[in-house]
């Protein structure tokens, strides 16, 4: 079957396999589908320890390094089991030597931690929403609204790539800038449409490119995921013009168990 | 009409599929507690170059690409038709009141006060911006 209850087992290391942690639940017996497989389609099952269990899955440790489908077994197995439940995602390619192991150093130590995390995660997923300019349209705002923006454009629009060089980057300062003031203000609005109907966000401080407006994860209440949705369309529609909305999930509440970030 | 198509049928909001490798990198990259772990299953091997990652820019690097953006602009020689259209309201007034303007624009479409009744597919952007975020 795909549980295993016993942590008393595996006390002799296997040189040759490791335990992969996918992340944190409450216990439940007949929580992980049967035939639920994870990263080499191993047997997805659960090392428990009191009333909360890891999902964890057997790995060869003499292997290839991390392939695509790798990131994609782990990220299927959390989206799944946060389907059924409150999870606690851990990072990506964590391997513990065996399941005593998997108690001792994740499960004890994290007891208290993972129990609240677990409550607060409690019927809950996160969606992620990116917000991008349509960059023609806003750079086009930009041109119209100043004129020194204006002139410069004019002048170095048909000079060679290296031609003019100081009057490019004067163009692309003063561009940047009005960009940064429009960002501010859009985000700000953007986000004042969504943060009522979430129950927490967070910046997921990415994307750093031209058009960029917004990049968060938010945490939604489930059994509000469809109305959410519903919202965040008619959020696009409305704004669509100058930005585009793009909404990845439900998935594994990622963002809001305290990971590291890209900072 | 399936569930899926009432759920993400409306056009405007991107749904990407949820199995994208771009995606799930973007998703799970990074995120999650940090255990101490025996071994790590390493990175190394992904085709992660490839993927429209974080790009951090300084900042003349930044003004540079901007400058690029701005003058590969069709402004002229679409007739600055949809220009007028799209920033009608931003040409009266001082530059405050240019972006507050622009604000209550957003703000006014957000509330409902948009009527576009024509329906188009979003864009995609994805190429335009990787090829702009390289080098």
């Amino acid at each position: 079957m795909t549980t295993t209850t016993s942590t008393e087992q595996q006390h002799d290391l296997d040189p040759e396999r490791g335990c992969y942690v996918y992340g944190v639940v409450a216990f439940g017996d007949d929580l992980v589908p049967a035939g639920m497989a994870g990263l080499e389609k191993a047997p997805v099952r659960l090392v428990r320890h009191e009333d909360i269990a890891a999902v964890v899955s057997d790995i060869a440790l003499e292997r290839a390094p991390g392939r695509a489908a790798d990131l994609l077994a782990h990220s299927e197995v959390l989206d799944a089991m946060a389907g059924l439940t409150a999870v606690v995602p851990v990072h990506f390619g964590s391997v513990l030597a065996d399941d005593a192991m998997v108690v001792e150093d994740v499960l004890a130590p994290g007891y208290d931690d993972f129990v609240h995390l677990l409550e607060e995660l409690e019927g809950r997923l996160q969606l992620n929403l990116r917000a991008t300019y349509v960059q023609e349209t806003v750079l086009a705002e930009v041109v119209a609204a100043d004129p020194e923006v204006a002139a410069l454009r004019q002048r170095t629009r048909d000079l060679p790539e290296d031609a003019a060089y100081g009057e490019r980057v004067r163009l692309g300062e003063l561009v940047s800038r009005a960009m940064e003031l429009k960002r501010e203000d859009d985000a700000a609005v953007l986000m004042d449409a969504v943060t009522p109907y979430v129950a927490a966000w967070s910046e997921r401080g990415g994307a750093g490119g031209l058009d960029h407006v917004i990049d968060v994860a938010l945490l939604v209440d489930t059994v509000n995921l469809t109305a959410v949705e519903e919202h965040l369309e008619g959020l696009a529609e409305a704004v669509h013009e100058r930005i585009r909305l793009r909404l990845v999930g439900p998935v594994a509440p990622y963002d809001f168990v305290g990971g590291a970030g890209w900072a | 009409m399936t569930q899926t198509q009432t759920r993400r049928g409306g056009g405007y909001l991107e749904r990407p599929a949820p199995s994208g490798l771009a995606d799930v990198i973007e998703v799970i990259l990074d995120k999650g507690i940090v255990i101490d772990a025996y071994v790590r299953v390493s990175l190394v091997g992904i085709e992660l170059l490839t993927i429209d990652a974080r790009i951090v820019i300084a900042s003349v690097d930044t003004y540079l690409r901007f400058a690029e953006a701005t003058n590969r602009l069709d402004l002229y020689e679409k007739g600055g038709k949809d220009l007028g259209e799209f920033i009608g309201d931003m040409q009266e007034g001082g530059a405050a009141k240019k972006t507050s303007g622009a604000v209550k624009g957003v703000k006014k479409a957000i509330t409902g006060g948009g009527d576009d009744e024509e329906r188009r597919p979003a864009r995609k952007t994805s190429t335009r911006r990787r090829r702009t975020e390289e080098a």
